[in-house]
């Protein structure tokens, strides 16, 4: 950071010596320098710092043109009042300086992709200039192959998801388990419901903890003694009491369990390290076994509320993969583009089966609009198990 | 005294720049912390709605008293979490310019948000007129609870918010620039101080265990500065600003630049630059 008022140190004393042996060389420079404030040029693009004077509300140079990546920008402030400089991507300030005082500089330093920005030059009004970012060879490769670091942004905000959608789960299962202790089927089929939803948003998650999903979400088609299975528990456990026995007998047990399982399952989730390629690992995987599987023989037997289920899979996902977005869309367009447009036929597949009632009891979903509709997850699945390499994450 | 204190924390950034990052922090050790980040802000910008609109329905029902009375602490969440409102250059002009960053300072038709309201409750000693200014504000700060839902945070933005937030109290706020017709300037400190103390508790454990001497003098430094501020607190929130002594400023922005001049490489540290 250069102060042109600063006081001589150590460090400016070793420069003066440089400076002496140098001169033959600083002279040149100094020309070259002459030659091109004599012309007029704005600051040459391949310049390692770019000089910005505020002066009256202007900036000199307006417009600035540099190749995207990392860029220097000194900011000499000839006006009579501190101010602060920033450089804007529409209303988001990418970087600033604050507290330029009268007759100082400071330096900044800003990585930017390519693309048109602003920069402020003085007061709130004061008109602005440019900042335009060409694409360079050097940050196209770094955008092909996204650094891990380029993954941290929306990795921190997925497990802010995670951490919501857990919450919701914990609270819809705390509800579940009252309405049951109360005695109360009609309000626990509606907690029950309701409880299904975050829990479905997760799912894709569900490699990253085996043992609390086989606890808290297991089908009884996959138990040896189906229903009667000691291993039968947590949600379908009680939607078969619910829906089925239509009798709270023994749930009471199973909830308290199940409350457990979601709690250990929140306070796991909290921590758990994901790496940026389980986002799309997971949820292609989900999405193909409810292609594969769920849309065809069904997964909630006695209630018969997969589609609910399903649409609470497919918001997951979707939310995954706009969070990913602006990390996968320089490196992999045509790929993302894809995942997009078979999101979209996904979701516009699942709305036609919607009645004026919301979804019907999926027993009532014909075979051939189910092996319509899981084509379409099944393309989406397709579609997002090519991100990974697109990417360079396999 | 204030040119002398940006000089220094120039000079610590010089500083900064050049540590190289020394521990080896893995990018998926900071996902943890920056989601914990983003959850206070969430926090903090729902705080800042509620708080707001009891503000500003005191402003619009003309009680002065109770206006005056709700500045300091309503503006509270809003400045802990500045490294992410001020990201919102749209926002951050209208919520929180001051009178100078306008042409025609306090006249300007364009100076809007909270101290456009503290210059009519402090310095003109009324509510009359600020109806149009509590909606645009209480508008404003619902948009920005909206926008911030919906942001990706940067990380570096995040990290390096710690030392960004105690180098704006030493080098600009400390002259009690900022709420300069309440005086309620303490009350930004501390909610200043509360936000870059979060930031550091947050990354703190993935420092300790390479550097526990740069952990612990930077704890030592929050402390001290905490201790400072504690010595103004009064029954209902600070003393007012302008009962401080120029030694009393002077000793407060000492303090804030030794923390802010460490702070400043924790960017670095995390592989952040």
């Amino acid at each position: 950071m250069t102060q042109s008022g600063g006081p001589a140190s150590p460090s400016s004393q070793r420069w003066m010596k440089l400076a002496v042996v140098g001169s033959a060389g600083l002279v040149i420079a100094g020309g070259l320098a002459f030659y091109y404030a004599s012309k007029g040029n704005r600051p040459d693009a391949s310049a390692d710092n770019i000089v910005v004077t505020i002066k009256d509300g202007t900036c000199t140079p307006n417009a600035i043109t540099v190749p995207a990546g990392r860029s220097t920008f000194t900011i000499v402030n000839s006006s009579d009042r501190a101010l602060e400089w920033e450089i804007l991507d529409g209303v988001m300030v990418v970087e600033e300086r604050e507290n330029i005082v009268p007759g100082f500089s400071q330096t900044l330093q800003a990585k930017l992709k390519a693309g048109d920005y602003e920069i402020t030059c003085g007061l709130l009004n004061s008109p602005r200039g440019t900042l335009h970012v060409t694409p360079s060879a050097e940050a196209d490769a770094e955008a092909a192959k996204p650094a891990l670091m380029a993954y941290l942004g929306p990795l921190a905000e997925f497990q802010v998801f995670l951490a919501m959608q857990a919450n919701a789960l914990v609270k819809g299962v705390q509800a579940l388990d009252e309405a049951i202790k109360a005695g109360d089927i009609e309000k626990a089929r509606e907690a029950y419901q309701k409880a299904r939803a975050p829990y479905k948003q997760i799912e894709p998650m569900a490699d990253l903890f085996a043992d609390l999903h086989n606890a808290i979400d297991p089908v009884a088609d996959y138990l040896e003694k189906r229903e009667e299975d000691p291993g039968f528990t947590g949600f379908h456990r009680i939607e078969y009491g619910l829906y089925s026995a239509n009798n709270l007998d023994g749930l009471a047990p199973v909830s308290a369990r199940l409350l457990a399982d979601v709690t250990a399952l929140k306070d796991r989730l909290r921590g758990l390290r994901i790496p940026p390629e389980q986002i799309a690992k997971g949820a292609a995987r989900l999405l193909s076994a409810t292609a594969e599987t769920t849309i065809i023989v069904g997964e909630e037997h006695y209630a018969k509320t997969d589609l609910a289920d399903i649409e609470a899979n497919l918001a997951g996902v979707s939310r995954m993969m706009a969070l990913l977005k602006p990390v996968a869309t320089p490196a992999a367009p045509q790929v993302v583009a894809d995942i997009d447009s078979r999101m979209a036929d996904a979701d516009s597949a699942l709305k036609a089966l919607r009645g004026p009632d919301g979804y019907p009891p999926f027993d009532s979903v014909d075979a051939e609009s189910r092996k319509s509709f899981a084509q379409r997850v099944q393309a989406l699945a397709q579609a997002i198990g090519k991100l990974n390499a697109a990417v360079g994450l396999e | 005294m204030k040119l002398r204190i940006t000089l220094a924390s120039s000079l610590f950034a010089l500083a900064a720049a050049a540590v190289p990052a020394t521990a080896e922090v893995s990018p998926l050790d900071l996902v943890q912390p920056i989601a914990d980040y983003k959850i206070y802000v969430s926090e903090n910008s729902e705080k800042l709605v509620t708080d707001t609109k009891a503000f500003t329905d005191a402003v619009k029902a003309g009680d002065l008293d109770k206006a005056k009375s709700l500045f300091g602490s309503t503006r509270m969440s809003y400045e802990a979490i500045e490294p992410i409102a001020e990201l919102f250059s749209d926002l951050d002009g209208s919520i929180d310019s001051r009178a100078d960053d306008h042409e025609k300072a306090e006249k300007d038709p364009e100076f809007t948000g909270f101290h456009r309201i503290e210059y009519g409750l402090f310095a003109e000693n009324s509510t009359k007129d600020l109806e149009p200014f509590a909606d645009k504000l209480m508008a404003d700060v619902t948009e920005l609870n909206k926008r911030i839902t919906e942001l990706t945070l940067p990380p570096e933005k995040v990290v390096g918010g710690a030392a960004v937030l105690m180098e704006e109290v030493a080098a600009t706020k400390i002259s009690g620039e900022e709420d300069r017709y309440s005086h309620t300037d303490l009350w930004d400190f501390k909610a200043n101080f509360d936000g870059s103390r979060k930031i550091f508790d947050l990354v703190r454990p993935l420092i300790e265990k390479d550097d526990n001497a740069f952990v612990a003098k930077v704890s030592g430094n929050f402390d001290a500065v905490d201790a400072t501020l504690s010595k103004y607190k009064t029954a209902d929130g600070y003393q007012l600003y302008d009962k401080l002594t120029d030694d009393d400023r002077a000793v407060l922005a000492a303090k804030v630049n030794t923390l802010a001049e460490d702070l400043s490489t924790l960017r670095g540290k995390l592989g952040l630059n």
